[in-house]
């Protein structure tokens, strides 16, 4: 967890915690800048509100190039930071830390938006299975988090690309055939996302197979936003985003720019590469 | 307001419903072989127009279009708007989302299926303009431009279509030819846009840059200032105005509002509604089903209106010229499938599917015949081209679906 001492450092590392335990994990706190007695006793402050004993990495230098490098360095498998829910419009150009380090990432990143200082379970996970490489392991990670947190429900959702020009381009189609095309379509993505669930294993969990169409990354917060998520999980895209996708969003541009709950991008290219 | 007397209003709603009648009449028939609308339409108005009726009796041709009349005019009306607002959906048809989500694989396939064809149709009528029955020889520059232009573009709906029909819409190699062909699309009519801009210049290069800063400085301006005021208008009007009546009467009386101003200040009005419906295709607040009622709108009611005059004003046998033809499908068909297979190649994908891809992006379809219809318009081309380029757009449009299942199944 990269840690600012900010005033939500302490809800922060609550929550972190409580992935620690949900996965069984080791935590590994990451601060960038100075480090004196006053780093210290903060630290050692902030420590008592939690039960674990984390390791403290103690760096300087540009924030988001050392969080990245230790992550490199120390094999993180997820790397958990605190975000606003809206950058302004300087940040959302320049990039803020927390941004600046999901995109960059090579692992997978847990942005936590607005920290509870109460501990709440997880009660509703929209997991969105497009436009990753790393679909399956998303699902797989909703599902066992969901499982953990008894959570309520899990939105597994999909999406119809360009639903509009493809209505549309299906011109020579009597009222039947219409209505059959468009079912065939979202039967299509339904089959696509079972195939995926068989694999699985999700007893007592209900889940919610839905179809978006629209903008990806847009339409994917909107519905998060409407389903009142606690945890949106999100496969990490094939390629990494620059300044021009975020002059033209597109999608994980649109959440990253108003996140609607936490964020969890799915990341296993650390695993493949190590095969 | 000038007034139509009892006659012509008469005249001119049974000029409308024939046309429409006609031209549905035909695309139903010519859905049974799941060959899109256009090609009935263009059907549709070669029977009705000078080539069918006008030969069989003319004295009926002329009695139900007559030239010049109240209604002629009126109905030339009809079809300019018509086209505009083809421009307009066809905009709409450009997801740039998509286009940055495919990322630079999708521009190296899309720039390759676009500079081969266009070199092959530059070349050659630049070499041989008397062949290509250039219609003003001072404008030998800008006539090859055109026809480069004319190979390069590719006809997105019909591409679309075949994807779905092979179930391969959403698949890798469908999302990158989709892409590719919206890039072709866009980068097709910018050089259209500065080509209009160049007749009659006789190659004045401070005229033709004026033109391209023209061109370039409205594209920047409308997708990034226009498509944040629309990204601020537009969930105003989804919340505060009737649905879907809001939304659509402020995207067309905005498509009609760049449409002027483009035609205004120098260019042509297709492109400012083109790339209006691409600012409005991006903005997130439009939804697909607002997408599909304009499009539906448009393509049933209009489109048919546009196509189907086609045919009324043009002689398509007395135009008609075997060599030119034969010279212009050829180029079409070997400029797009030796990019489009390069492009898609060098995408990644393996020879097979390449050529299926390519097969694909030869479509030209609707694009192809406004494209035409415009140079025509303005003495570019005469009606020889003109006639050979609408039989290339139909003969590429009619294959590239055999054609893409014929290789994939081999």
């Amino acid at each position: 967890m990269a840690i600012a001492f900010s005033p939500t450092s302490e809800t922060l590392l609550r929550e972190a915690t409580k992935y620690t335990l949900l996965f069984q994990a080791e935590l590994i706190l990451i601060h960038v800048g100075n480090h004196s007695v006053v780093e210290e006793e903060k630290m050692k402050a902030l420590l008592k509100a939690v039960t674990v004993q984390p390791i403290i990495l103690w760096r300087k230098g540009s924030p988001t190039e050392e969080i990245l490098k230790a992550c490199q360095q120390e094999g993180i498998d997820l790397l958990v930071a605190g975000a606003l829910k809206k950058e302004n419009l300087l940040q959302m150009y320049i990039g803020t830390v927390a941004r600046k380090i999901m995109r960059k990432a090579n692992c997978s990143v847990l942005l936590i938006q607005n920290p509870e200082a109460e501990e709440s379970p997880i009660q509703n996970i929209v997991v969105n299975a497009e436009d990753s490489p790393f679909i399956e392991q998303a699902i797989e990670v909703g599902c066992y988090i969901g499982q953990l947190q008894k959570a309520q429900w899990i939105h597994i959702t999909r999406e119809l690309k360009l639903l509009g020009l493809a209505l549309s381009a299906n011109e020579q189609c009597t009222e039947d055939e219409y209505h059959e095309s468009m079912q065939g379509m979202v039967r299509e993505e339904v089959i696509e996302v079972e195939k995926i669930l068989g694999k699985i294993p999700h007893q007592n969990l209900k889940v919610n197979i839905k179809m978006l169409s629209g903008k990806s990354g847009y339409e994917l917060a909107k519905f998060s936003e409407r389903k009142k998520a606690d945890l949106l999980i999100v496969g990490a895209p094939e390629r990494r985003f620059y300044l021009l996708d975020r002059i033209f969003p597109h999608d994980l541009e649109y959440i990253f720019a108003n996140l609607p709950c936490s964020l969890l991008v799915v990341n296993f290219r650390k695993q493949s590469k190590n095969g | 307001m000038g007034k139509l007397s009892h006659a012509d209003v008469v005249h001119l709603l049974i000029q409308l419903s024939i046309m429409l009648l006609l031209g549905r009449l035909l695309s139903e028939g010519l859905r049974k072989f799941k060959q899109p609308a256009v090609i009935g339409e263009i059907i549709a108005g070669i029977l009705l127009g000078p080539t069918i009726l006008g030969m069989i009796n003319p004295e009926w041709f002329h009695a139900l279009y007559p030239v010049p009349s109240a209604t002629a005019t009126v109905l030339t009306g009809f079809v300019q708007v018509a086209v505009i607002m083809l421009l307009f959906i066809a905009g709409l048809e450009v997801d740039l989302h998509i286009v940055w989500q495919q990322g630079r694989k999708a521009i190296s396939t899309s720039l390759l299926g676009l500079i081969v064809p266009f070199s092959f149709g530059f070349v050659f009528p630049y070499l041989f303009p008397d062949f290509f029955g250039i219609a003003d020889k001072h404008e030998q520059l800008t006539f090859a431009l055109f026809m480069g232009t004319a190979m390069a573009i590719s006809a997105l709906p019909v591409i679309v279509r075949i994807l779905m029909d092979l179930n391969l819409f959403k698949s890798k190699m469908g999302m990158l030819v989709v892409t590719s062909a919206m890039i072709d699309d866009v980068v097709g009519w910018l050089i259209f846009s500065v080509i209009l801009g160049m007749i009659g210049k006789r190659g004045d290069a401070m005229s033709i840059f004026n033109t391209v800063v023209l061109t370039i400085s409205f594209v920047v301006l409308t997708l990034t200032i226009g498509r944040g005021l629309l990204n601020r208008i537009l969930p105003w009007i989804n919340k505060k105005l009737a649905w879907p009546g809001g939304v659509l009467s402020i995207s067309l009386a905005l498509c009609f509002l760049g449409a002027a101003f483009t035609e205004y200040i120098g260019l042509h009005a297709i492109f400012g509604a083109f790339i209006i419906g691409v600012a409005f295709g991006d903005s997130k607040h439009f939804s697909e089903r607002a997408k599909e009622i304009v499009h539906q709108f448009i393509n049933n009611i209009f489109a048919p209106l546009f196509f189907v005059s086609i045919g009324l004003r043009v002689n398509f046998i007395t135009n008609f010229d075997f060599a030119l033809t034969a010279a212009i499908v050829a180029i079409a068909f070997a400029g797009k499938i030796i990019g489009s297979g390069l492009g898609t190649r060098l995408g990644g994908f393996s020879w097979r599917e390449s050529i299926a891809a390519s097969f694909g992006m030869n479509a030209r379809g609707a694009m192809e015949i406004i494209l035409g219809l415009v140079a025509l318009e303005n003495g570019l081309i005469n009606e020889r081209v003109f006639v050979s380029l609408v039989i290339m757009a139909l003969i590429t449009s009619i294959t590239s679906g055999p054609l893409m299942k014929w290789v994939l199944k081999k």
